[in-house]
């Protein structure tokens, strides 16, 4: 049963940009229409939800999470596309927002609730029900002007609790009031799935996200860049937000006593695309860039793969090259090369580092643990955990055998 | 302790309504399907007009005297500067009185558009937060200006006892009038609102345009003083016919002017649903350009 669907929605927004302060009335008045610059928010984006399924919505601020919110709660129109609501949709936005100071507790509860589309009737049954649960029954009949910050978003979100939706929406709206009453709210929200209520639950907070939700979309420039089990998106998800400079950078003081480190580490498919999602049998190229402080001896470089349980998986490192790598102040990098990714579909979590090798384990000159996640999907050749690279050759029962090149054979079996 | 909200009903216990979102195409076939879930907001409607009168009246010592107040400063305003000084006709009646049922309806007229325009700007908070149909904003000031306007009319009833004016059968038709003025309320409201939210100007202009439209319209003085060869175009007006009407039936006690009033009526008729069309074509992206 799909209780939300989405089919290529798109949505447009103008910009407009300003006219030069020195441009002549007429020449503003002329170019008013030039002025205009389309921009997507929202980008032929298709998906759907399921009775009672709990989605979460995550991406960068500005990939469009708040404008599919906008959309579903019918705040604003979609410019093409269409999307199906089946049941009665709450959005629990920003609580509050419809609260007038002058008016008591118990007035904001009527006018905020009719807002949310109850019916007074409805408010009248479930008004005890809501004081209880934001714990204002002495100060319900206290103009809401003289309410703490804390006592505002707890009614707030009471009557938006009471909502009783078939879909609800939920914004950033866990992230308020104090760890006791937020702890409420999940349980509230907790509750309501469990009854059935279908939940899109778009936020930041991952933590949130992963707790509340069994499938994650994230969002990237208005399209979808991924949409699956919570885990493997929120992970892809930090590992783009992650940056590895300003991780290795943090402390400008500590970097002064450091011999070396490392400044960046990217991940290129076949075109030299920076890409951090693969598929198996595909060609890779990892480039890690390097600071040098201080003259360094016999020092190696690696690139390591672990799975999300973080067991170990493979590694790239520089004891491949032939001799010893002596290092003088100054800037350099280390490409490694693979033809094609021998690992299973998944996420795994990248450290990478410099050490010296004749320096035990674990001492190392920099090390930056965790610091991306590459994404490897099925490609049609893998039927399981490991891929292994292979050329084919046939000899068909013909008369003249012909060997095929390599090249292109292998081609034609990776890709 | 952790409080629970009452425990949730089985679900699949009401209809479950399907809603299918597509970008703006409005038909007037749509005008039904829009009406019909402007009715399933009553609720909504009715708690906002309440709140509106509310919030006015709330923290003002003279509170519900307002509503008398504004009408009768401008009645002695005017009493004064028309009356005493230019010695306007007011046929036959004390110009105070007369002035008086004129300015009633109009202060009505003029209160409902002035926070009507400006009233979906004022609510951008809400407007990019949460749906409801958005002409209920327009329509609850329309609705909270004929409160002021009940309130104001006991005043004009004292007038009447102070001044022995006695109200004929003909009083009766204030009601249909009455109910042209708020249509036409709402057609200006709606379709001055919807402009307001991309073209701030509106509101800025509404209080030299309510005055040309005042002093347009038979408020200060009668429809008879008004020349012969000009009526045909002032009758174009659609306030004339409502105003002076009113003041006719309740001060004069004398039938209603039909020309006058058909007028306003078929005004009314084409507006309203025009406005109600233009504002729901703004109102789809509404949100993305206040």
């Amino acid at each position: 049963m799909i209780d939300l669907e989405l089919k290529q929605v798109s949505k447009k927004y103008r910009i407009r940009r300003e006219a030069e302060k020195n441009a002549s009335f007429l020449r503003k008045l002329m170019s008013w229409r030039n002025q205009r610059q389309d921009f997507w928010a929202l980008k032929d984006v298709s998906f759907n939800v399921q009775r009672a399924e709990a989605l979460g919505i995550i991406g960068h601020n500005g990939a469009g999470k708040s404008t599919i919110l906008k959309l579903l709660s019918r705040i604003t129109t979609p410019s093409s596309g269409e999307i199906m609501i089946n049941g009665r949709l709450s959005a629990l936005i920003e609580v509050g927002s419809g609260f007038h100071p002058e008016l008591t507790g118990r007035e904001n509860i009527y006018l905020n609730g009719s807002i949310l589309g109850m019916l007074r009737r409805e408010i009248t049954r479930k008004l005890d029900s809501i004081v209880e649960f934001a714990e204002l029954r002495q100060f319900i009949d206290t103009p809401v002007k003289r309410y703490s910050s804390g006592m505002y978003v707890r009614l707030g979100f009471s009557i938006a609790a009471h909502l009783d939706p078939d879909i609800l929406l939920l914004d950033e709206v866990l992230a308020v009031g104090d760890a006791a009453f937020q702890q409420k709210c999940i349980q509230r929200i907790t509750e309501l799935k469990k009854s059935g209520t279908t939940i899109v639950f778009i936020s930041h907070d991952l933590r949130a996200v992963q707790k509340l939700c069994d499938r994650v979309i994230l969002l990237k420039s208005g399209q979808i860049e991924a949409d699956g089990d919570p885990t493997e998106t929120i992970a892809l998800y930090e590992s783009s937000s992650r940056n590895l400079h300003a991780q290795t950078r943090a402390g400008a003081a500590q970097e002064a006593s450091r011999e070396a480190v490392v400044t960046s580490l990217g991940f290129y498919d076949d075109e030299g695309k920076e890409c951090l999602s693969f598929r198996t049998g595909m060609p890779m190229k990892a480039v890690l860039k390097y600071k040098v402080y201080k003259p360094l001896v016999d020092v190696m470089f690696e690139v390591q793969f672990y799975s999300q349980e973080g067991r170990f998986y493979s590694f790239f490192t520089s004891e491949t090259l032939a001799g010893q790598i002596d290092l003088q102040p100054g800037e350099g990098s280390i490409v490694f090369d693979c033809s094609a990714v021998g690992l299973g579909p998944g996420v795994y979590f990248v450290d990478t580092g410099i050490r010296n090798r004749s320096a035990p384990f674990g001492i190392d000159i920099d090390w930056c643990r965790r610091c991306l996640a590459v994404r490897i999907d099925y490609d049609r050749h893998l039927r399981d955990t490991f891929y292994m690279p292979y050329i084919c050759r046939h000899s068909p029962p013909t008369a003249s055998i012909t060997e095929a090149k390599d090249e292109d054979v292998y081609a034609e079996g990776v890709r | 302790m952790i409080v629970t909200p009452t425990a949730t009903l089985p679900r699949d216990r009401h209809p479950r309504p399907i809603k299918i979102i597509r970008p703006v195409s409005f038909s007037p076939l749509d005008l039904l399907r829009e009406l019909r879930g402007l009715w399933h907001y009553r609720d909504l409607f009715y708690t906002l007009t309440v709140h509106r009168i509310k919030v006015r009246y709330k923290q003002s010592v003279l509170g519900l005297a307002w509503a008398i107040l504004q009408p009768l400063s401008l009645m002695l305003i005017y009493t004064v500067i028309f009356s005493v000084i230019a010695k306007l006709p007011s046929e036959g009646a004390p110009y105070a009185v007369f002035a008086y049922a004129a300015l009633l309806p109009w202060t009505f007229f003029s209160t409902s558009l002035t926070s009507a325009t400006t009233g979906l700007v004022s609510h951008s908070q809400l407007v990019t937060k949460v749906y409801f149909p958005r002409e209920i904003l327009p329509l609850t000031y329309v609705s909270a200006s004929l409160f002021d306007f009940v309130i104001a009319s006991s005043f004009l009833i004292a007038l009447f006892v102070y001044y022995g004016v006695g109200l004929t059968v003909y009083a009766l038709y204030a009601i249909p009038i009455l109910v042209l003025l708020t249509a036409l309320a709402t057609a200006f409201g709606l379709f001055l609102s919807a402009v307001q939210v991309r073209f701030r100007d509106i509101g800025v202009a509404m209080p030299l345009l309510l005055q040309i439209w005042m002093f347009a319209t038979p408020v200060v003085y009668p429809l008879s003083a008004v020349p012969q060869r000009l009526r045909s175009i002032y009758a174009l007006n659609p306030t004339v016919g409502v105003i002076e009407n009113f003041r006719r039936v309740m001060l004069q006690g004398v039938a209603p002017d039909l020309h006058s009033l058909a007028t306003s009526a078929i005004a009314a008729a084409i507006l309203l649903p025009l406005a109600y069309l233009y504002f729901k074509r703004v109102e789809a992206t509404m949100a993305d350009i206040i």
